[in-house]
């Protein structure tokens, strides 16, 4: 600690140059924070993926239905305990407004419930949800967001063709469901569920199955079972494609993931070129002050200590770059929800914030860049003789 | 009176590429305790090198450099640089303050390295600055004070830890007359009042009257 002013005066030698490598530092570490936060928001839901259920949807694209016919014959296959019909309905509050959006879905109540242990509603309400037709289920993050309460109502428009009956569709909210993150991570309370049987009358019987959730008694078995699904509609119109929960979702997230992957391409290269600007701040730093080292050598410093001192200096950049790169991530995550165009595209993702995680990882990766940087002229200082420096000044 | 500066026979050979260059061949200097010591020649004669080896910045080739009761060439690198912040006060021609520390840390700066608190460290440090008359100027950073100043700043980080023996390479070199003439008056009074050895390197006949000897050095051979 006797030693700290040191190299804090030495940060302030030369401001333009200490600034600009710090702002350089700061731009990368906010890069690193804001697209991992990202990255993590598109990713997180993975991780409630269940082993036991498979999503049987339609061979072609998500786009098309599949008949309700097939749900009877899926619960037929051996080794399949339940079958759910779900549905994503789009609904929005107001018609192709997505600045209140929140993911709604069409399910089979009752044996969606029993699969999707995860979300834990009050029984009294999950009875008067079941009795009510027109009632809903919604997550405790929407119901916060709204303001909402039980006994509340509001209106919901598709903007999928068929989903459009021209009128709104009524709902009474029945049942708040709530999760428990430290046996379900990952799991969304920002979603509502309605009836299937719902959206089935109102489209006057029109509409199909987006999705079978099938639940499995063996997750060893989730392969054998889902061939043996897809095996039975082989030669229909609709044929299926059965896969895993985790699949299933991983391919819905694979388009944000290779933006992930370029981005942090990206990222890593600006990540290498910052580690050589530093680097080259601070061989510049230290080949300035040949003299100086040798003078702390001459007075006793020993070869250890004056190494120490020009890594606690690369570190103390790095540590700037770090907290300041934070702080502007912090920032700008904070405010991307109500930018606009991005804000829409980014408000639907639970848990957007800069986690702790994340965060740790950013300062450390400073640290490292700056310790990196910092390495090399440390050793060269630290071998350097003393006779050889003060004839080269 | 006991020699605090014992150099026996010894040899300083660089290697330039494939050429041997002997710069001391073979170099006896004693120095007795409380001597004021004024090593001259011409350049490249070999005084600084001489200089660096009694101060322990440099290792000879041969033959043996006792300073204080050390061997220096027996220390490692790390027992050498505690050495040297205990025994040996190096002063420079240009001074070497470090330029974004005031005159007070920049005399701290040996004493970092001592178990001293903080208070200390400050109090010793401007004691030292009181005896080169600078202590009015603490707070001052090196580009704030003249050339005679920073020397005498310079002069107080040598003597602030109190070393038995001050090296000088070319000390009034880089000064006025006016300004040499003052440190060589403050160089006397260490010598005289505090008790300090010193071995002073110069090319100025003038600055080498003041010392009580002069050895003459020519091409790595002392004459004189």
């Amino acid at each position: 600690m006797r030693h700290l002013p040191y190299i804090l005066k030495h940060l302030r030698r030369n401001w333009v140059r200490t600034g600009s490598t710090v702002l350089a530092m700061s731009v990368c570490i906010f890069l690193f924070c804001t697209l991992q936060t990202f990255v993590r928001a598109v990713t997180w839901n993975l991780q409630s993926a269940s082993a036991t259920r498979l999503v049987t949807r339609h061979a072609v694209s998500l786009v098309f239905n599949m008949p309700i016919a097939y749900k009877e014959r899926i619960a037929a296959v051996p080794g399949v305990v339940r079958v759910a019909k779900v549905n994503w309905f789009g609904g929005t509050r107001r018609p192709n407004d997505f600045t209140e959006f929140f993911p709604n879905f069409a399910v089979e109540a009752e044996p969606y419930l029993e699969i999707h242990p995860e979300f834990i509603v009050p029984e009294d309400q999950k009875k008067a949800f079941l009795a009510d037709q027109r009632g809903c289920l919604v997550g405790r993050r929407t119901i916060d967001r709204f303001g909402w309460k039980i006994g509340g109502t509001f209106q919901l428009e598709s903007f999928i063709p068929p989903y459009r009956v021209g009128k709104p569709f009524d709902f009474m909210i029945d049942g708040i469901f709530d999760t428990d993150l430290a046996r379900y991570p990952g799991t969304d309370t920002s979603m509502m569920f309605f009836h299937y049987k719902y959206l089935y009358e109102m489209t006057n019987q029109r509409v199909g199955v987006g999705t079978y959730v099938v639940e499995i008694g063996d997750p060893h078995q989730a392969t054998a079972v889902g061939r043996a699904i897809d095996a039975l509609f082989e030669n229909s119109d609709a044929q299926t494609k059965t896969e895993t929960e985790a699949a299933f979702r991983a391919g819905f997230v694979s388009l944000a993931g290779n933006l992930a992957f370029l981005l942090n391409s990206i990222a890593l290269a600006v990540t290498f070129t910052i580690l050589l600007v530093t680097a080259n701040t601070m061989s510049m730093a230290v080949r300035e002050r040949r003299t100086e080292i040798a003078v702390l050598k001459t007075v006793g410093f020993p070869s250890g200590l004056v190494m120490g001192l020009i890594l606690g200096e690369s570190a103390a950049l790095g540590a700037l770059g770090g907290g300041s790169g934070l702080l502007f991530g912090w920032g700008l995550i904070r405010m991307l929800p109500s930018l606009p165009f991005i804000g829409e595209a980014v408000r639907g993702f639970p848990e957007l914030g800069l986690s702790p995680a994340i965060g740790g990882l950013g300062f450390a990766l400073a640290l490292g860049l700056g310790l990196g940087a910092g390495l090399i002229p440390a050793l060269l200082a630290y071998r350097a003789r003393i006779t050889d420096m003060l004839r080269q000044a | 009176m006991a020699n605090v500066v014992d150099v026996q026979g010894v040899r300083k050979v660089y290697n330039r590429d494939s050429l041997e260059i002997v710069v001391l061949d073979g170099i006896t200097l004693l120095v007795p305790e409380g001597e004021f010591v004024a090593l001259m020649g011409p350049s490249g004669s070999g005084k600084t090198t001489l200089l660096n080896l009694i101060a322990g910045i440099d290792r000879p080739t041969s033959g043996r450099v006792t300073v204080a009761g050390t061997d220096v060439a027996r220390l490692s690198e790390s027992a050498l640089a505690r050495w040297r912040s205990r025994t040996v006060g190096f002063i420079f021609q240009f001074y070497n303050l470090i330029p974004v520390l005031t005159a007070l840390e920049n005399v701290q700066l040996p004493l970092l390295l001592a178990p001293l608190s903080r208070k200390e460290r400050r109090e010793r440090a401007l004691t030292a600055l009181r005896i080169v008359g600078l202590e009015d100027r603490s707070a001052h950073y090196p580009r704030q004070l003249s050339g005679g100043q920073e020397q005498r700043v310079a002069i107080a980080r040598a003597i602030v830890a109190d070393p038995k023996v001050l090296v000088a390479d070319e000390p009034t070199g880089d000064l006025d007359a006016r300004s040499a003439e003052e440190i060589l008056t403050l160089m006397e009074t260490l010598n005289r009042d505090f008790k300090k050895t010193i071995v002073m390197v110069t090319h100025d006949p003038r600055a080498a009257q003041r010392a009580h000897a002069q050895k003459h050095l020519d091409k790595g051979v002392l004459t004189a």
